[in-house]
């Protein structure tokens, strides 16, 4: 089975690649036939979340980045679309490609040595527009040269990332580069999408209909982005606490008063349209704030003895997120990130775990 | 249990202070008597600090663990003391042959006299029961004379006048172990870590090896695994703690001077290879399991142990391993469920769901079983099934973790958010426990 879906990977990429050539393309990419969503897909954070050489920007617009840590002194340079990640000790340097660079903005570096693949020891940081400690690495102390380059990953870590950061990483639970797409492209969400498109390319009489994951009940929708938005039950069961776990908005969210699990008003898609670019303006939201949180949404909702009606806001009807869902800052201080923990923000209250 | 014979002739009577600490990890480092030994000294080195600090200061029992002479003046300086405060027959006698009698009885502890220390602190006992340091001293006399009910209740004594007593605790569940009441060893082991016992990383590790001894002898293998990979990752090598992990991963619940001798070589070797994984000796412990798969082809458990020492570094390959258990094993409900919880794990609820039905079609009472199967229900879309499932794991084991939050999930999903917010809390609460127990071990 595993088989068959990766042939039918190499499938679909010949046959994209093929059927410029043909004079009447058949559909064998989502974008032939849902060019709406396949594009503006393409504008989105996820559709970014790995870049390799020659098409990182933010490498690109960066070609020379220092750091130093300690004795170690650490420099990206870019040139051609490629870039080398140094560190020296003043006495001994190590270079290494960047191979890949996890994240659309704030980047994270994926590195090899002797096989072995490294989680580079800084990372770029839009906030402060340079490197910074890799968040989670602050505790590490190098002592060699070899250490100050990055934390040896393991093969499954490897595979947890790539399988978030990039479409078609793993295949019969291991991780596989050779067909691997980068970032969060159709298939990485839509997953049964490798069957539709192999019964259309075999002109099949009957076509499977991927699952429609708007049909998710939130509590699943929840649990769908949580894979790699790390669920409720992740951050819990890892005993994750403080403000570094803004980071995980299934969790936060969850936590809110408001959450409930079988209404569609609070769900990950009510908000955030994964096939777009994300909203950074505050009142768009306010709209699906309202739609719970104002009195014609009291009005109209049924008495329930399991869920207490929404509250409506005596201060504002406007901005709702500025106030409610606070940027909080993580403990590095290299990214400001909104609380998805929705609440009452009450002045100098500590964070809410 | 015992060490071996050889070091009980060399290592018996020193004095911890004496033994290396080298020659103890390689050799002796599950000695109950020199646990005892070195609790003691520990003990009455801190007491005597605060004896003299309170002699100074303040009123306190510890005064007369120094000497007659501190007695004397504990007892003319501090009425409240709680040696004074002792029913006396006669005040003045008693208090001076109690005097006498506790410098003699340390004298005798402190050459070697165990015998004799332990009559004459039991006749100091006698006139002032409500001297705690006593019932310690004479307590761990006891156990070092393997005496280990008299011990036990001697210790009793002490815990009850001097709480929390954390060591104490920890070296009554020794006594208890020794005399096989191995559940109330566990507690008041678990009841000791948690008041500090085995914050020294000595103590530590006979404590959580004997920990670990009790949890297989009740039939709790994995939690016992667990603190047996502790102790490996710390590098503890000899034949009996080899034969004890065998134990736990074969499910047996003995301890290992019950082995039968014709199997103690598989068991040693599974042991051996076992400990290879746990201290991440990938290809060591790959090959001598392959070894072991190929001399034992329809040994029982082998396989199961493998995949779940593999569960956290290989879960697809921990997967691989239960089934070939299945294989082997096909009513192992235990195996059924461990291959549906590693498949949860990774999200293939799915793929588990007939794997957690089967664990709890063979074995209703396994709470794993229960748990996975609920899960599942819960997570293929049928939460209202997976609710009963989850609440017989909640009926014998109410802090659950896993069970709870699975639970939150399913009311959530049924639109019950109240009750899912009540149970969400509830994880975080149980959550935070676990991270200050944590904290404390």
């Amino acid at each position: 089975m595993q088989l068959s879906r990766k042939l039918a990977v190499i499938l679909m990429l010949l046959a994209g690649l093929s059927s410029s050539a043909q004079p009447k393309p058949k559909p064998v990419t989502c974008t032939s036939c849902h060019q709406a969503q396949a594009f503006s897909q393409t504008t989105s954070q996820m559709a970014h979340a790995l870049q390799l050489p020659g098409s990182n920007e933010v490498l690109a617009a960066h070609p020379k980045l220092t750091f130093r840590k300690g004795n170690y002194s650490y420099s990206i340079d870019t040139h051609d679309g490629k870039s080398l990640y140094s560190v020296t000790d003043g006495t001994k340097t190590i270079s290494l490609p960047v191979d890949w660079a996890m994240g659309a903005q704030a980047q994270t570096f994926v590195l090899e040595q002797n096989g072995q693949m490294l989680e580079s020891l800084v990372s770029f940081y839009p906030l402060i527009n340079g490197l910074g400690i890799t968040t989670g690495d602050e505790r590490i102390d190098p002592k060699t040269l070899d250490e100050a380059i990055g934390r040896p990953v393991s093969k499954e870590e490897a595979k947890t990332c790539f399988n978030c950061h990039a479409t078609h990483a793993v295949f019969d639970h291991a991780l596989d580069l050779t067909t691997m797409k980068p970032g969060v492209t159709c298939e990485r969400c839509h997953t049964d999408a490798d069957a539709h498109l192999m019964a259309i390319l075999a002109d099949a009489k009957t076509i499977p209909t991927p699952a429609k994951l708007d049909q998710l009940s939130t509590e699943d929708m929840s649990n769908f982005c949580g894979q790699c938005h790390r669920t409720w039950e992740t951050a819990v069961r890892s005993h994750w606490r403080g403000p570094a776990d803004v980071r995980f908005q299934p969790y936060r969210l969850a936590n809110s008063r408001c959450y409930n699990g079988a209404d569609a008003r609070i769900s990950c898609i009510a908000c955030h349209d994964p096939h777009g670019k994300i909203t950074r303006d505050t009142a768009s939201y306010d709209p699906k704030c309202l739609a719970c949180h104002s009195l014609a949404a009291v009005t109209a909702a049924p008495d329930s003895t399991t869920a207490p009606h929404p509250k409506i806001c005596p201060v504002a009807k406007s901005n709702c997120a500025s106030c409610h869902m606070p940027k909080v800052a993580l403990p590095n201080g290299l990214m400001n990130l909104t609380d998805h923990q929705i609440r009452v923000v009450h002045p100098n209250e500590p964070y809410p775990d | 249990m015992d060490f071996p014979s050889i070091l009980h002739t060399t290592l018996k009577d020193k004095h911890l202070s004496e033994v290396s600490p080298s020659t103890l990890r390689i050799r002796g480092q599950m000695s109950r008597r020199l646990f005892a030994m070195h609790m003691d000294k520990q003990f009455t080195a801190r007491r005597g600090k605060v004896s003299r600090r309170i002699i100074l200061a303040g009123p306190s029992h510890a005064a007369t663990a120094i000497s007659g002479i501190w007695l004397t003046i504990a007892i003319a300086f501090f009425p409240s003391s709680a040696a004074c405060q002792a029913p006396l027959l006669n005040p003045v006698a008693s208090s001076q042959d109690f005097a006498a009698l506790i410098s003699n009885a340390g004298a005798a502890r402190d050459r070697g006299d165990r015998s004799l220390a332990i009559q004459l602190y039991s006749q100091a006992l006698e006139l002032n029961p409500a001297w705690p340091d006593g019932w310690w001293f004479l307590g761990t006399l006891q156990y070092g004379a393997d005496q280990y009910e008299p011990a036990r209740n001697s210790l009793t004594h002490y815990i009850e006048l001097a709480p929390p007593a954390g060591p104490a605790l920890a070296l009554r569940g020794l006594c208890e172990f020794e005399i096989g009441r191995f559940a109330e060893s566990l507690q008041d082991i678990e009841q000791g870590i948690n008041h500090g016992a085995a914050n020294q990383p000595r103590n530590a590790e006979i404590i959580l090896y004997h920990q670990a001894l009790d949890l297989t002898s009740l039939g709790r293998f994995e939690e016992a695994i667990g603190k047996y990979t502790v102790l490996a990752k710390q590098g503890i090598v000899n034949p009996e703690f080899a034969l004890a992990v065998g134990l736990a991963g074969m499910h047996m619940p003995l301890l290992p001077r019950d082995v039968n001798p014709a199997n103690a070589e598989l068991i040693a070797s599974i042991g051996q290879a076992s400990i290879a994984i746990m201290r991440g000796e990938t290809t060591a412990a790959h090959d001598a399991f392959q070894s072991l798969f190929t001399r034992y082809p329809r040994q029982q458990n082998m396989h199961y142990l493998f995949g779940y020492l593999l569960l956290s570094s290989d879960p697809d390959s921990a997967v691989v391993e239960f089934k070939r258990e299945l294989l082997v094993n096909p009513q192992s409900a235990v195996a059924h469920a461990m291959a549906a919880w590693t498949l949860e794990i990774q999200g293939d609820f799915v793929t588990a769901l007939p794997d957690a039905k089967q664990a709890v079609a063979e074995e209703p009472s396994l709470t794993l079983g229960q748990l996975v199967y609920g899960r599942a229900l819960v997570e293929t879309g049928d939460p209202r099934a997976g609710l009963s499932h989850l609440e017989s794991v909640l009926q014998s084991d109410s802090g659950n973790l896993e069970a709870h939050m699975t639970l939150a999930k399913a009311l959530s999903k049924l639109g019950r958010s109240e009750d899912a917010r009540k149970e969400r809390l509830l994880c975080l609460s149980i959550s935070d426990q676990g991270v200050s127990l944590r904290a404390t071990q």
